[in-house]
């Protein structure tokens, strides 16, 4: 190999050994890693606009930063090419705005995933996937860029399992979150100029995302029946709360919705005004805890859709799961008003099934994240 | 030899460092800071602790400071109130 380093590593005899002396170190999410050799992490940082200590993720409840070279070390084991690193860097400067308030997803029992949506021409240059299987194996871009996120997690934020990441489950999309948006089959502009950014620009949107949900409907092309569907599984119980809701539309219902003439409000809308549970549901499933009544923006999103407003006085702690009569008629919806459903479109031609990721929490969690990649 | 480059931040440079603040000789007729951290019931949890040092240790005085997310780093004016007048801090998440 080339001149002594100064640069802090391991000395090892070969590949092999590399790999299981990074399992030995602790530097791995459980897959096997490509080993980071100087040469390869100096590619790596070359395809990036950054300098090596420029701090592209400053986590400020830890007062931890993440530089360039730290990124690239972690882009190059999570089996990036260097190409992907300006989509890398994009990413995780996007995790660390401040507004996305990066230590609640990265640490809670919530167990998210950091979802990574690819816009724009860098698509098609990196082969991220937006066709079939979008979410799934096959696609390396897709496979590595959203691993390293959460590699820079474990190693360079230290949120281990069960120590700082405090997970109850967890879920597979924690390993890798990313796809790209098949622009070409929605009706609507592509997401990233729906954020403010200029149609030729490639860009990511970031997102603290649970499992996904399956939105299967094959048996109509009507776009109320259709959205009937979608609206059921944003108001289910289970996730029910005032966060966000990402809803990836197959080709196939994207198409119904653009006969149609649906536009993107039209449809954020509708959903918002649909997907919606009574406060009598609520309570019947212990989703009313006795503490959101002394939070003015947990009542706030309770009643915000009530025309007769927050009762007076507020239920206290002791009746506040007693369903009442008039709970029957208070609308509790997901989210707190249109803007919190955004809308993509990904999947193969063929099938009916599009898919609905709840945000991370209980509460109102953290917003979309919009950044450009530096091409 | 091969040499792979350390992917954690454990040999870069430390963050800096605040120096810890001496201990508390005794709570007795001290003013106690209560920081929760933003989840529904970390206030209610420091209230009780609150009752108990004052009981069994005479503080006297209580702080109360909320952060606005559980997620969010506290705010600095909220810190600066606490350091200005607050002999000790008790932190909880009570979610």
């Amino acid at each position: 190999m080339g001149a002594v380093t100064t640069r802090p590593g391991l000395d090892v005899s070969d590949p092999w050994s590399a790999i299981e002396a990074c399992y030995a170190q602790g530097w791995t999410d459980g897959l096997p890693v490509v080993p980071p050799t100087e040469a390869l992490v100096d590619a790596m940082l070359a395809a990036g606009p950054w300098l090596p200590d420029h701090a592209l993720l400053h986590e400020p409840v830890r007062d931890r930063s993440v530089t360039a070279e730290k990124a690239a070390i972690n882009a190059v084991m999570a089996g990036c090419r260097p190409e992907y690193f300006p989509v890398v860097g994009a990413a995780l400067l996007a995790i660390g705005d401040p507004e996305f308030m990066l230590h609640g997803p990265a640490t809670s029992t919530g167990g998210s995933a950091l979802m990574v949506i690819v816009n724009g021409p860098v698509r098609e240059r990196l082969g991220v996937n937006a066709r079939a299987n979008l979410f799934g194996p096959g696609a390396r871009a897709n496979a590595t860029i959203g691993r390293v996120l959460r590699l820079v997690l474990l190693n360079c934020l230290d949120c281990r399992p069960g120590i700082l990441d405090k997970s109850t489950q967890g879920w597979p999309g924690k390993y890798s979150l990313c796809f790209a948006e098949e622009e070409a089959a929605s009706p609507w502009e592509p997401l990233h100029v729906s954020r403010g950014l200029p149609p030729a620009s490639s860009a990511v949107t970031v997102y603290a995302a649970e499992s996904g949900h399956n939105v299967l409907s094959h048996g109509t092309s009507d776009p109320e029946r259709l959205l009937t569907c979608f609206a059921d599984a944003m108001a289910g119980l289970g996730s029910l709360s005032p966060g966000r809701s990402v809803i990836v539309f197959a080709p196939e219902h994207a198409a119904y919705l653009a006969r149609a003439g649906w536009s993107r409000r039209q449809v954020q809308e509708w959903l918002y005004a649909h997907a919606w549970r009574s406060m009598a549901d609520l309570k019947r499933g212990g989703k009313v805890e006795p503490a959101f009544f002394t939070n003015p923006s947990l009542v706030d999103w309770l009643y915000r859709d009530s025309p007769a407003g927050p009762p007076d006085p507020l239920p206290g702690p002791d009746d506040a799961e007693d369903v009442r009569r008039e709970d029957e008629a208070v609308r509790v919806h997901r989210g707190l008003g249109p803007d919190d459903i955004l809308l993509a479109v990904g999947g193969g031609e063929a099938g009916g099934h599009s898919a609905f990721f709840p945000s991370w929490s209980r509460g109102r969690s953290v917003p979309f994240v919009t950044k450009e990649v530096p091409i | 030899m091969i040499r792979i480059l350390d992917p954690t931040l454990a040999t870069a440079a430390a963050p800096a460092t605040a120096p810890r603040a001496p201990r508390a000789a005794t709570l007795r007729g001290a003013t106690l800071g209560l920081l929760a951290n933003g989840k529904s019931n970390g206030m209610a949890l420091l209230d009780r602790i609150a009752l108990h040092l004052q009981e069994r240790h005479g503080v006297d005085q209580v702080v109360r400071v909320e952060k606005t997310n559980a997620s969010a780093p506290v705010r600095d004016e909220d810190a600066e109130l606490l350091v200005k007048r607050c002999a000790a801090v008790v932190t909880a998440i009570g979610d």
